[in-house]
């Protein structure tokens, strides 16, 4: 620990610290701007100047830039800090466009935020504006720049070189001619494109997924986490009036940092499409009180060994658990598994991982077979009657396999949030939730128990949390023991069971996630990639 | 001015001066009995002790500059040499370079076994092609000799020269903006720290000099610290090549100590100020504050001299205007200079070089009132010192003191005070 004075305040921080983490951790506020917590430092935007006492008298320079020493004085509150500071966001607003009104990154832009914060100054130019041109110049397959607003942070440049390592973009020209751009015959089209737009402090680099599609301040935001491979990055799920309009990565310097990859941000069309919306009985549809009496009719007079249940790594903690606990009370548990069917997908160093599912690490945590070997020959030998099948698609992924294995099964009860094809092969089909409608939990490939919380409600109340579906189940089985009102109570009768949950409740789990010990699945992140230690969580990312 | 024998141009205008043949018939490559009968450190001493300077612009002390590499980080040290010389108004290291090369190969050869360097590169500018030639060809000659390369002259010491052809950027005369661009990248300064001298070339420790500094150490080494320290003033020891444009009857370079009051600098050797009474002079390169007709009264040609009159030694070569200059179309022609010439990393630079000439060009088609004069010298406060090099400070200086010397010369282009000026819309 280092003793520092800002602005006449004695404090502590960690030695390393540069001045601006030192400031902002300790409630200073200090503007910044090229400076990014989890790139490499540039310090090209010249707004973080302080003045630091030395013995040639107090010395202007840039606090991201600067380690904080033994017995520093800093001032950022002066007059000619605060010249510089106000000075270089003066220059920087310049020959901007001040398009705000149709400019995507209104409400979030820094170059609003800092002027309203920190310049709030009578504008002057005095001459003609200079015009970088380029609007809307299609640079990737989700990226659009336009030129005239950009700033010059580099922070794109930086992110493409340091993250995935492609360097798509650079600076062409020289002085106030300066402009970033793709280089020839290069589309910014690594799978981590979309990050550069949200690392983007003004509305230079846009996405075409979000463009002229929602102002920025209308968004409700619940925090989530991905549900396209194992690795879990943390996202917010923005969203208004019932509709998502994007994911954004939401800070973990644990897990993702600020990233996450091309193929999570834009999923979130998947779980608004072709979703089932209706209870299917045979080829009527129906509602869920009568499907779930009718299912509830059928089963009663079977034998529990008549039931098997095929769960998913796409289920949430809490649907596997019900699920569990449904089969352990009123079926048969060894008739439970979790086989997959799917093939892994494309994996790298960064975060993607080949295992396309968010909770295969769960299904272990509750001891599901994740194989199901045993399970899928018994079913296709005919020894069961009924297949219950809760998120998951066999016949979307092998239909050939499926339709072999369950040949000689009675009926199927499937219960699925899209309209796949295992559900047009069912007998019973229940629409259920997907995580951006529910709350719940999932552990990633390396261990790490994470909570979503619901972003938005679906319209049909039928449609319901698998977990709770289940328990519905249950009850019209007349089984006990399933006193569940919503997902977080799930959780927290789980969490007295499983040794791993010991002490924890849905509400208590921290928000970067927490730990479990269980063998890691997959590697940690960022493989390669130079760590950037000095991160106090307070800069603007 | 006591007479002194030249160090540096003594080979300029010898038939062949430029060949190791002529070169060693002049006593070239004298010094290295010297040097290697010396411990680095010895000579690190030596160069500390002579009072030598830098000859680039800044100033910094040579030997103390060496004496900051760390000699144990198990990486090899690297000796980058600015022969990128692109100062408006100065032209001294090209003839260095032309006409005795092998004095700047015995100067690297020098600061290299000082700072246990073993790998040396000249970064020359762009345009300057027959020096290329005339350097690696020297070069050539001096590896045959056993001059460079393994064991030199039997003292166990290597030392590999390249000469690496810049391609015309003023900013890659800035040492770390030098060391990016050797190193294949844009010229753009690094921000320190770390400094070049602990993390440089390639990421390991480099000094960085200047051809006439370079050029000056053999002279160091052969004659001793005390000797060198004699020649020119208290702070300001040994011979510089001194450079003269302008509006004089006799333009030029001329070697000699310093100390020479710059009067006698333009009247003996510049023959007279050409077509008027002088005006004013910018001392030591364009991005010097420029000094009116009476400061250069009782200047000198030395640091100190310069450092009173608050403006720079710089590089040595002064400009000189005569009374009929209009100060405005000086100081437009420098900003579009380093407004072009800016790398554009950081934002004071970047926006406030092409503010002040776009501001430059308002006040020349007489659109402008004293407000934009007010502008001009804000936003010289804006930019210096509030960036990653001093590009931006090597044009705040000609602003600030153009404005402040020669008011009168722009309150000429301006509209009357009270007469509005409509703000000019894109």
């Amino acid at each position: 620990m280092a003793k520092i004075t800002i602005d006449g305040k004695p404090m502590e921080v960690a030695d390393g610290t540069n001045v601006l983490e030192a400031c902002l951790s300790n409630s200073v506020h200090l503007e910044h701007f090229c400076y990014h917590p989890y790139l490499p430092v540039a310090g090209n935007c010249r707004t973080c100047m302080v003045e630091i006492e030395g013995p040639k008298g107090p010395m202007l320079t840039i606090g991201c830039n600067t380690k904080v020493a033994e017995g520093m004085v800093i001032h950022t509150d002066t007059p000619k800090a605060k010249t510089a500071q106000k000075s270089a966001l003066e220059m920087l607003l310049l020959d901007h466009p001040l398009d705000c009104p149709v400019c995507d990154k209104a409400g979030e832009c820094k170059l609003q935020n800092q002027y309203m914060e920190y310049g709030l100054y009578d504008f002057r130019r005095g001459v003609p504006r200079y015009f970088k041109g380029g609007k809307a110049e299609d640079i990737g397959e989700h990226v659009m720049l336009d030129q005239e607003r950009c700033v010059l942070c580099t922070r794109c440049i930086r992110f493409v070189d340091e993250i995935p390592k492609s360097s798509e973009l650079g600076i062409v020209s020289r002085g106030h001619e300066s402009k970033i751009t793709i280089f020839p015959d290069v589309r910014l089209d690594n799978a981590y494109s979309g990050n550069v737009t949200d690392i983007c402090p003004v509305g230079a680099l846009t996405l075409k997924e979000f463009r002229f599609k929602q102002r920025v301040w209308f968004l409700k935001k619940a925090e989530s986490v991905c549900h396209g491979c194992a690795r879990g990055c943390n996202i917010t799920v923005e969203h208004n009036r019932g509709r998502i309009y994007r994911f954004m990565p939401r800070e973990n310097a644990e897990l993702n940092k600020t990233w996450i990859c091309d193929e999570g941000r834009f999923s979130f069309n998947y779980f608004q499409e072709n979703r089932l919306e209706e209870v299917r009985l045979g080829h009527a549809t129906s509602n869920l009180s009568d499907g779930i009496a009718q299912l509830a009719n059928l089963l009663k007079d079977l034998s529990p060994d008549d039931v098997a249940g095929i769960a998913s790594p796409t289920g949430a903690l809490e649907d596997l658990y019900v699920m569990k606990k449904l089969f352990e009370k009123r079926f048969r548990l060894k008739n439970l598994a979790a086989p997959f069917w799917g093939k892994p997908g494309d994996e790298d160093k960064i975060l993607k991982l080949a295992d396309k599912t968010p909770n295969t690490q769960g299904l272990n945590l509750l001891g599901f077979d994740t194989e199901g070997k045993d399970l899928l020959s018994r079913i296709e030998k005919g020894e069961f009657k009924v297949v219950l099948i809760a998120h998951n698609n066999p016949f979307g992924q092998d239909e050939e396999r499926a339709k072999k294995v369950f040949a000689k099964v009675k009926a199927l009860i499937v219960l699925s949030v899209h309209k796949t094809k295992t559900v047009e092969a069912g007998s019973m089909a229940f629409p259920v939730r997907t995580f951006i409608e529910k709350n719940g939990t999932f552990v990633n490939a390396t261990s790490r128990l994470q909570r979503f919380r619901q972003a938005v409600e679906p319209e049909n109340p039928d449609i319901v949390e698998a977990s709770l579906w289940m328990v519905r189940l249950a009850k019209a089985l007349g089984a006990t023991g399933f006193d569940f009102e919503d997902s977080p109570s799930v959780f927290n009768a789980m969490a007295k069971e499983v040794g791993a949950l010991q002490g924890l409740t849905f509400n208590k789990i921290p928000a970067t996630g927490k730990v479990l010990d269980l063998k890691p699945l997959a590697a940690e992140p960022f493989q390669g990639v130079k760590a950037q230690p000095n991160v106090s969580g307070k800069a603007k990312v | 001015m006591p007479a002194v024998e030249p160090q540096l141009t003594k080979r300029f205008g010898l038939k062949d001066g430029h060949t190791l043949k002529v070169y060693l018939e002049t006593g070239g490559y004298a010094s290295l009995k010297n040097l290697f009968a010396k411990k680095p450190a010895e000579v690190i001493e030596e160069v500390k002790a002579s009072g030598l300077k830098g000859r680039g612009g800044a100033g910094f002390p040579a030997g103390m500059k060496w004496s900051f590499v760390p000699q144990n980080t198990g990486k090899p040290i690297y000796l980058a040499v600015n022969a990128d010389e692109g100062e408006p108004g100065t032209f001294t290291d090209r003839f260095m370079m032309y006409y005795d090369p092998h004095l700047l190969l015995e100067g690297i050869i020098c600061a290299c076994y000082a700072i246990n360097s073993h790998t040396a590169y000249i970064y020359v500018r762009g345009e300057f092609y027959e020096q290329i030639q005339r350097l690696n060809a020297a070069i050539e000659e001096a590896r045959k000799a056993g001059y460079l390369g393994k064991n030199i002259q039997g003292s166990g010491f290597d030392l590999e020269i390249y000469v690496h052809r810049g391609a015309g950027a003023y900013i890659c005369g800035e040492e770390t903006g030098l060391l990016e661009s050797l190193e294949g990248k844009p010229g753009k300064p690094r921000i320190k720290p770390p400094f070049p001298a602990v993390v440089g070339l390639f990421g390991c420790p480099t000094i960085i000099n200047n051809v006439k500094t370079l050029s000056s150490v053999p002279w160091v080494i052969a004659n001793g610290a005390a000797a060198y320290a004699a020649i020119g003033t208290k702070e300001s020891a040994g011979t510089h090549v001194f450079g003269l444009s302008g509006q004089v009857h006799q333009t030029g370079y001329w070697e000699m100590p310093f100390g020479l009051p710059m009067m006698e600098f333009i009247n003996n050797y510049g023959k007279g100020v050409k077509g008027g009474a002088l005006k004013a002079v910018i001392p030591g390169g364009s991005s010097c504050p420029i000094l009116t007709a009476k400061e250069c009264e009782d200047l000198t040609l030395s640091y100190e001299s310069m450092r009173d009159h608050k403006t720079m030694f710089g590089t040595g070569c002064a400009i000189v205007m005569n009374e009929h200059v209009d100060m405005v179309k000086v100081l437009k022609n420098l900003t579009h200079f380093y407004s072009h010439e800016s790398c554009g990393q950081c934002t004071p630079c970047r926006e406030g070089t092409a503010w002040e000439d776009r501001l430059m060009k308002k006040i020349l088609d007489g659109e402008a009132t004293t407000k934009e004069l007010g502008m001009m010298l804000e936003i010289a406060d804006n930019m210096e010192g509030k960036t990653i090099c001093v590009l931006s400070a090597a044009l705040a200086m000609p602003v600030r003191s153009f404005l402040q010397k020669f008011r009168a010369d722009f309150e000429k282009y301006c509209k009357p005070a009270g007469v509005a000026v409509p703000e000019a819309v894109s």
